[in-house]
């Protein structure tokens, strides 16, 4: 006898004759729903569990204090998750019915999450929509019903050093498209970098950088109703078209930058400029430059500034197994309120996707900070959709051969395509 | 005394009347050693053969990460998933890179650990320090060494660009080349892995009976007729041991890829477990599970093939 093998077999059968008998799926996908029923008033009670990552999950038990105060039959649990477990940490806790409350969510993970089932709708009136930033609230809508609330927002502007454009002759920064590549072309000429503008020639998360460029374009990537993808355009031709054209003309280098090395060769002059987020002015200061030496600056458009840019963050949603759901909704509310969202800003340094809480205080008076308020107003976020990081993955895969590959710009945009059309929105 | 013989007439029944019952003694020690394997048994069906029966099952289906809260109500597909893959020409491109790992990667460690073993087996001296360093990128973390490597090929300022700079050569930037990217990492991974494999060649050599080398050398061979005649057929065991495991190492061939060129540049260092992870991590869980048995079914072929063409020949 072979014990064993009997056994094993038996769950081999077992498992198929599952699969087989209980397979077909049913068609309702995110956003059938609707949205969910407006919460009652009064204040929340019991125990609210929230997960949280990076720093925000570190300061947040402290910063909930007041939410307490106001509530005091409500209790808040935050647990801190690591970011680079946290999606496999978050899809365990929903298959297995075991969630938190709350959770903060990275704005690309919203249409996987949502089209699972667990996330529960944003109840009608709890937030006004037209208080957030119109990318951020782009984010939290999957089929559209909207998942949740975005909290905290970054998006992507130009840094580039004042000494050395001065050097170049520019006083002010680049507006237009053109501009920009007289910029990147005279930083070389006039100022001695070695690459006028870095830009990510491909490869993982470029399309960051890349589908700005198609946007200020007028390029979309779905049609309205977000069921289809609309990437060949002639506007996303031509702007890629113009983002290689940097690698071609040598004003940007074709391989991939080590960590720490853009700020370095930033601080040597080495590199004019680049394309990043707000975690780079205390990056670039690290490695040196000092704060009158490099500014920030919204993104050229095709014909004037600002152009459009790329909004990331993270966004908070209440799940469909949480025991707590209307006070977790309120603990919600409560960090989407002006007040909260500044006070946590004061706290962490993250920008609020609440446009009021921009109006006063530190972020109404810091001219470089008043950027990423202006360039927010002028953001996009891409499709909430449960293949968005695959599609993005192909598109990465298409601008590195279209940066070094020589790869034809209409040819890349077509294969992206089809592509992603071949991988469809998975809703 | 009485007991005694009784005991054993019962254990030892006559001979061509075989007893209808079972030995109790026997019995007892037969659900004494289940329940002591039951704790393992339980673990291995839950946590290894459950996992890998389900993989299985979940490569004919078209389960996907937002099916996770119902995972049983996904369509079932047939052989879908691996005739898309086959079709794929990112997975064809995945399974050469694969393929020239393992082609490059095998002879090279193989050669080197042979190499550095007979060395060291003449070596009196500093023997312990020798085997110590060369031993010690085995048990170091990939990813640490990885990086260092990383550091060590960067085009401007990198120490081996420096090194060859000296001598009037102006070395690429190794990793961002498509033609050099994927041999520069399997020399880096033929000098993590060697090691391993000079141990064992190393305690086979002393394995190779001296008189016999002896004999040979009386009779007039040179060293390298006594190497190839003597030496390697007697170590032929262990280098079928040793192929075989390198092998199953290099096809499933990630981290250092993953650390140092994140697969790129254009896919060129992608090997189908990179492949794999990523389909994993865009959600297509049935198609990654597809593409983990292809090289599970890979790996089962080389095997047999690397058994039969090595094994003894009597």
């Amino acid at each position: 006898m072979r014990p064993t093998r009997t056994a094993i077999g038996l769950v081999a059968l077992t498992t198929a004759s599952l699969v087989l008998t209980a397979c077909g799926r049913d068609e309702s996908g995110a956003g059938a729903a609707g949205q969910s029923e407006e919460i009652s008033g009064g204040e929340a009670e019991g125990t609210i569990e929230v997960w949280a990552m990076g720093t925000e999950g570190e300061v947040l038990q402290d910063f909930s204090a007041d939410f307490e105060e106001a509530n005091p039959d409500a209790t808040v649990e935050v647990t801190a998750v690591p970011w680079e477990s946290a999606h496999d940490k978050l899809a365990g806790a929903i298959a297995s019915g075991e969630t938190p409350d709350v959770s903060l969510i990275g704005t690309t993970w919203m249409g996987e999450f949502a089209e699972t089932g667990g996330l529960m709708p944003t109840p009608e009136g709890l937030v006004d929509e037209s208080e957030f930033f119109p990318g951020a609230w782009e984010s939290t809508e999957v089929g559209g019903t909207s998942y949740g609330v975005p909290w905290y927002v970054e998006t992507r502007v130009l840094y580039y050093r004042t000494d050395l454009a001065k050097q170049a002759g520019w006083d002010q920064a680049p507006a237009t498209w053109d501009e920009l590549k007289q910029f990147a072309e005279d930083m070389e000429s006039g100022a001695g970098a070695e690459y006028g503008l870095n830009l990510q020639p491909g490869q993982t998360g470029s399309w960051q950088t890349v589908l700005p460029f198609g946007w200020s374009n007028g390029a979309t990537l779905t049609n309205e109703e977000g069921t289809e993808y609309t990437i060949d355009s002639p506007e996303m031709t031509e702007a890629l078209d113009y983002y290689t054209s940097y690698f071609d003309a040598g004003l940007s280098p074709t391989r991939l930058l080590d960590p720490g090395e853009l700020e370095s060769g930033f601080a040597k002059g080495q590199y004019g400029a680049f394309i990043s987020g707000p975690w780079h002015t205390g990056l670039v200061e690290d490695a040196g430059v000092k704060p009158d030496q490099y500014t920030v600056a919204p993104l050229p458009g095709p014909e004037s500034a600002p152009g459009n840019s790329f909004v990331g963050g993270g966004d908070l949603a209440v799940f469909e197994d949480s025991d707590n759901a209307e006070s977790a909704w309120k603990y919600v509310q409560w960090l989407a309120e002006p007040e909260a969202q500044q006070a946590f800003y004061d706290e962490v340094g993250d920008l609020p996707a609440v446009q009021s809480a921009w109006d006063s205080g530190e972020l109404a008076e810091d001219e470089q900070l008043q950027v990423f308020g202006q360039q927010l107003n002028s953001a996009e976020s891409p499709p909430a959709v449960p293949t968005w990081e695959q599609v993005a993955a192909e598109i990465d895969s298409l601008v590195e051969q279209a940066a070094k590959g020589g790869l034809p710009a209409d040819e890349a945009v077509d294969e992206m395509q089809s592509k992603a059309s071949r991988i469809g929105t998975g809703l | 005394m009485v007991t005694l013989t009784a005991r054993r007439s019962r254990s030892k029944p006559p001979t061509g009347t075989p007893s209808r019952h079972v030995d109790p003694t026997r019995r007892q020690q037969a659900v004494a050693a289940w329940v002591l394997a039951l704790p393992f048994l339980a673990l291995f069906v839950v946590f290894t053969a459950g996992p890998v029966i389900a993989s299985l099952a979940m490569g004919f289906t078209d389960l996907r990460s937002t099916d996770i809260r119902d995972p049983f109500a996904v369509e079932f597909v047939g052989l879908t998933n691996y005739t898309d893959l086959l079709a794929d020409p990112l997975f064809r491109k995945v399974t050469f890179n694969t393929t020239l790992y393992l082609v490059l990667g095998v002879p090279l460690t193989m050669a080197a650990a042979m190499a550095v073993a007979v060395g060291l087996n003449r070596v009196q001296r500093l023997k312990g320090f020798f085997r110590v360093g060369f031993y010690l990128p085995v048990v170091t973390s990939i990813v640490a060494v990885s990086v260092v490597w990383k550091f060590l090929l960067r085009d401007e300022g990198g120490l081996i660009n420096t090194v060859i700079g000296w001598f009037g050569v102006d070395g690429p930037g190794w990793l961002d080349s498509t033609t050099t990217a994927l041999p520069t990492l399997v020399v880096m991974a033929a000098w993590r892995n060697f090691g391993a494999l000079m141990v064992i060649f190393l305690a086979a050599l002393q394995t190779v009976p001296r008189e016999l080398l002896e004999a040979a050398e009386t009779d007039g061979a040179t060293p390298w007729a006594r190497f190839r005649h003597i030496t390697l057929p007697m170590l032929r065991p262990v280098m079928l041991f040793g192929a075989v495991i390198t092998s199953i190492g290099y096809l499933q061939f990630f981290e250092e890829a993953f650390v140092m060129t994140k697969g790129g540049p254009l896919d060129s260092t992608r090997s189908i477990t990179f492949f794999t992870f990523d389909q994993w991590g865009f959600g297509n869980y049935g198609l990654a599970s597809a593409a983990a048995y292809l090289l599970f079914i890979a790996i089962m072929l080389l095997t047999w093939l690397q058994f039969r063409l090595l094994r003894e020949k009597d």
